[in-house]
């Protein structure tokens, strides 16, 4: 038969097979796109260049994506990933899976004490986390990749920090004038619909035992466990978590608290939580922090409206 | 000169050397996957050691497994069963056990550096730069010992099991080059997204060029000696290669469907994705063909029970994957356990099964003795069969809770304690790969050195 194969045939053969298809797939997608900066684009410093190597070395990458799809909710997705966002990447940091969160946008989310005590045991600030410890870093190389990960993001990123530098120095202000002030200018801040507004639904076993739930799972490392704001995050972080004790009789409503919870407070390490709870779940834990801490709760207190159906 | 007399003077040095490369990483690989698995569960036991934190010990498992254990396997085979088809001698023993050297230098200072933090951060790609050189330099080698073989060959005819294995060392050789991008030496990589586009044509060639050409090599080798039957059809094999090598080489881009990625280029990704099923079902129907009627024969032998094993896993694999390359199923599996899932049917089911029956095959062969204990093989063989099972079954549900669960707009947060039994019963798993990984070290060596058996 003449399709017998010799080893010219093989070799010769195999290799010109390999050299169309780098052709095809990769040198003509290489040659044939413009990748021109998108508008969010903006050069690294040689800092968050720095940062962006220590990632690199401590594989964040098989964690951690760095590319949001149009159907992503999670952190990252008020932008859909667009080519012209990468061109600065060498290597790109996709990734391949997510244990971990997206970091295209983690840029400002939080202000730099939130990741000094996340990078030091991300149990602190996120009780269930599996993110490994990175305090093996030690405080200059943490500086560095934190540095990095506030830049994710670029210019979106910039954006946002400033909105945190700027809040985090209102904040210091406010906790620095002592705690009957500062109580003040946090409560200021929430809009006054919310302010006046009590928590519509009644305090019930089942209720608080379900808020207990989630500040096991959200709210411990800050606010500690008897919510005096000492937990294990606390000497990270400035100004630091909350002492819910100093909130009685401050007027506090379940309005604020909900408020609060949400939205979380920019500037300072408290981060918002609209993402991961939904609406029954913010009122509970909210009731369970008034209840078990502040002990005032307006729960179900007049007026309300109608009585919600599931009421009991 | 007769068969038999070129088995008597083969020494065959090239191939115990692989053989023992192979066992040992498969332990080394094994533990770090344990160690990986275990973190998942308790973040907290990486304790303050930078060289065991997750994001270091993931690489070095996964360039473990695939140059540690499962390439050494296969190539210990393709350098015991060509000669054989050729009917000559390895051109230079001296040159075989000079490249199992210098792997094992490459791979032990591979993984040194990544354990210290050095790394290209592609995967597949990690390696740091003076590592690629020497593992470049190692596939020459060995090319050049499979290819001067070839020339000095008493047997006109190439069977088969040739084509593919040197195929896929000179293929291998050139896209580690591109992919690893050795022009740059100081990143080992491209910019922006055409380095991911050159990332997942290299990274997916690790399977496709090297991983499944080797086994295939060794499943036609294997399959019809252990049956003693020729091979069902010739034209199959003719087919299998030649569409493997044009359809395997080029969809890499489905790992990047949701990315930014030229459309036209992920068009042809998922078309060939499926056109997959032509190179795999043509190998299979061949193989499984020659087999039809001899099950017995391949049960009879440990080797070819895993190299059989190997090809139903394969058949697995490639299946689902090219149900994964469909945008619409990528949307739930991508990002998530499901492709790990899948990562291990294809890596430990198919490819280490069929290079830990590549080895189990050629031992008694190369040492004239049977193995030191057939019993701790089919141990092994039961270990990892069930361990592949286990694998796929619970990281695809963690995939399908996870990629679910964020469809429908639940955070990644929120779902971890869900997935934290899922991870248990996965480091159960796991745990069970390591000890038949360590069994088959002992067996391995115990059959080599320290073997009472007769002689047969
Ligand atoms: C084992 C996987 C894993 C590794 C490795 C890992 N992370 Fe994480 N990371 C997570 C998980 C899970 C979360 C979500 C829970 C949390 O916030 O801790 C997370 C969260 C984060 C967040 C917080 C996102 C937010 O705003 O809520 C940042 C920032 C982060 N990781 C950065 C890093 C960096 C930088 C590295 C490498 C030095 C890294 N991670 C390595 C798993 C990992
Ligand atoms: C990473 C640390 C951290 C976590 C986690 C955290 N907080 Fe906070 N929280 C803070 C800090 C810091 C402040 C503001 C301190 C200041 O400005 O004085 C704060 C403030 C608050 C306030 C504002 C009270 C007011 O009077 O305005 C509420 C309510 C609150 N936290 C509730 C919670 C709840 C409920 C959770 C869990 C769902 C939570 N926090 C999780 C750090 C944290
Ligand atoms: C032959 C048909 C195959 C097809 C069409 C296919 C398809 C795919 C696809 C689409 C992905 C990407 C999934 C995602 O990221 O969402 C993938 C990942 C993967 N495949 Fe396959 N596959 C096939 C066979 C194999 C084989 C035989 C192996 C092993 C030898 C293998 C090993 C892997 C691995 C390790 C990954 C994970 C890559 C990563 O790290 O993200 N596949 N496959």
């Amino acid at each position: 038969m003449s399709l017998r194969m010799t080893p010219g045939a093989v070799v010769i053969g195999s290799l010109a097979i390999l050299a169309a298809v780098v052709f095809v797939v990769v040198f003509w997608p290489y040659a044939s796109t413009d990748y021109t900066p998108s508008e969010i684009y903006r050069a690294r410093s040689s800092v968050e260049d720095g940062g962006r190597a220590i990632y690199i070395a401590n594989g964040c990458v098989y964690c951690h994506s760095q590319s949001i799809r149009a159907f992503d909710w999670d952190l990252g997705s008020e932008r859909i990933a667009q080519a012209g966002d990468y061109v600065a990447d060498r290597p790109i940091l996709l990734g391949s899976e997510r244990t971990g969160v997206d970091l295209s946008q983690e840029g400002g989310e939080h202000p730099d004490d939130w990741h000094l005590a996340h990078f030091i045991n991300p149990r602190y600030t996120r009780p269930n986390s599996i993110m490994p410890r990175f305090a093996f870093l030690g405080d200059d190389k943490i500086h560095l990749l934190t540095r990095y990960v506030q830049s994710l993001g670029l210019k979106q990123a910039d954006h946002r920090m400033a909105r945190q530098v700027y809040w985090k120095q209102e904040a210091i202000k406010a906790y620095e004038a002592g705690p009957v002030a500062n109580v003040k200018w946090l409560a200021e801040h929430v809009p006054p619909g919310w302010r006046n507004l009590a928590n519509p639904y009644p305090t019930t076993a089942a209720g608080l035992a379900r808020g207990h739930k989630i500040y096991q799972e959200f709210c411990i490392g800050c606010h500690g466990p008897i919510g005096d704001g000492m937990g294990p995050a606390q000497p990270y972080i400035y100004p630091p978590p909350l002492n819910f004790t100093i909130l009685q009789g401050r007027e506090i409503s379940g309005g604020i608290l909900y408020y609060q919870i949400m939205n979380g407070i920019t500037g300072t390490a408290m981060p918002y939580f609209k993402r991961e709870l939904e609406s029954q779940k913010i009122w509970e834990v909210g009731n369970y922090v008034a209840v078990y801490f502040i002990n005032q709760s307006d729960a179900g207190a007049e007026p309300k409206g109608i009585p919600s159906a599931w009421e009991p | 000169m007769s068969k038999s007399q070129f088995t008597a003077i083969q020494t065959n040095s090239t191939a115990r050397g692989f053989c023992l490369t192979s066992a040992f990483w498969m332990v080394i690989a094994t533990l770090a996957g344990l160690t990986a698995a275990t973190e998942l569960i308790a973040p907290d036991i990486s304790g303050n050691v930078s060289w065991l934190v997750f994001g270091r010990v993931r690489p070095i498992h996964v360039n473990l497994v695939l140059f540690g254990f499962v390439t050494p396997g296969l190539l210990a085979a393709a350098f015991y069963f060509l000669p054989r088809l050729l009917r000559t001698e390895l051109y230079s023993e001296k040159l075989g056990i000079a490249a199992v050297a210098l792997w094992n230098v490459a791979i032990a200072a591979g993984i040194i550096a990544l354990a210290a933090g050095h790394s290209q951060g592609r995967e597949y790609a990690e390696l740091i730069w003076p590592v690629d050189v020497l593992l470049v330099i190692t596939f020459a080698l060995l090319f050049w010992n499979l290819i001067m073989t070839v020339r000095r060959r008493q047997e006109p005819i190439l069977y088969v099991s040739v084509w593919y294995a040197c195929a896929a060392v000179i293929l291998t050789g050139v896209t580690y080059c591109l992919g690893n991008v050795v022009w740059k030496p100081d990143s080992g990589a491209l910019v922006g997204i055409p380095d991911a586009i050159l990332l997942w044509f290299y990274g997916h060639n690790i399977f496709g060029l090297l991983l499944t050409p080797l086994s295939i090599a060794v499943a036609y080798y294997v399959i019809p000696t252990a049956i003693r039957r020729p091979l069902y059809s010739h034209t199959l094999s003719l087919i299998g290669f030649w569409s493997l090598l044009v359809v395997y080489s080029h969809i890499g881009t489905h790992h990047l469907l949701q990315v930014p990625v030229p459309t036209w280029l992920k068009v042809v990704a998922i078309v060939d994705s499926i056109a997959m099923v032509i190179p795999v079902m043509v190998f299979l129907i061949n193989i499984w063909y020659t087999a039809k009627g001899s099950l017995g024969e391949v049960h009879a032998d440990i080797g070819a029970k895993f190299v059989f094993t190997g090809t139903i896993m394969y058949f697995v694999v490639s299946i689902q994957g090219s149900i994964m390359a469909l945008p619409q199923v990528q949307r739930v599996t991508h990002f998530n356990n499901w492709v790990v899932g899948h990562a291990h049917v294809g890596v430990l089911g198919f490819a280490g099964m069929i290079a830990l029956g590549g080895l189990y095959f050629i031992l008694p062969r190369i040492t004239g003795k049977p193995l030191y204990s057939r019993f701790l093989a089919d141990l092994q063989y039961w270990f990892v069969f069930l361990g592949t099972i286990g694998f796929t079954t619970v990281l695809t549900i963690v995939g399908l809770i996870q990629g679910n669960a964020w469809l429908n707009g639940e955070m990644i947060y929120r779902v971890l304690p869900e997935l934290q039994i899922y991870y248990i019963m996965r480091a159960a798993v796991g745990l069970t790969v390591f000890v038949s990984a360590l069994i088959g070290l002992y067996n391995i060596v115990r059959t080599l050195y320290f073997n009472p058996g007769e002689a047969a």
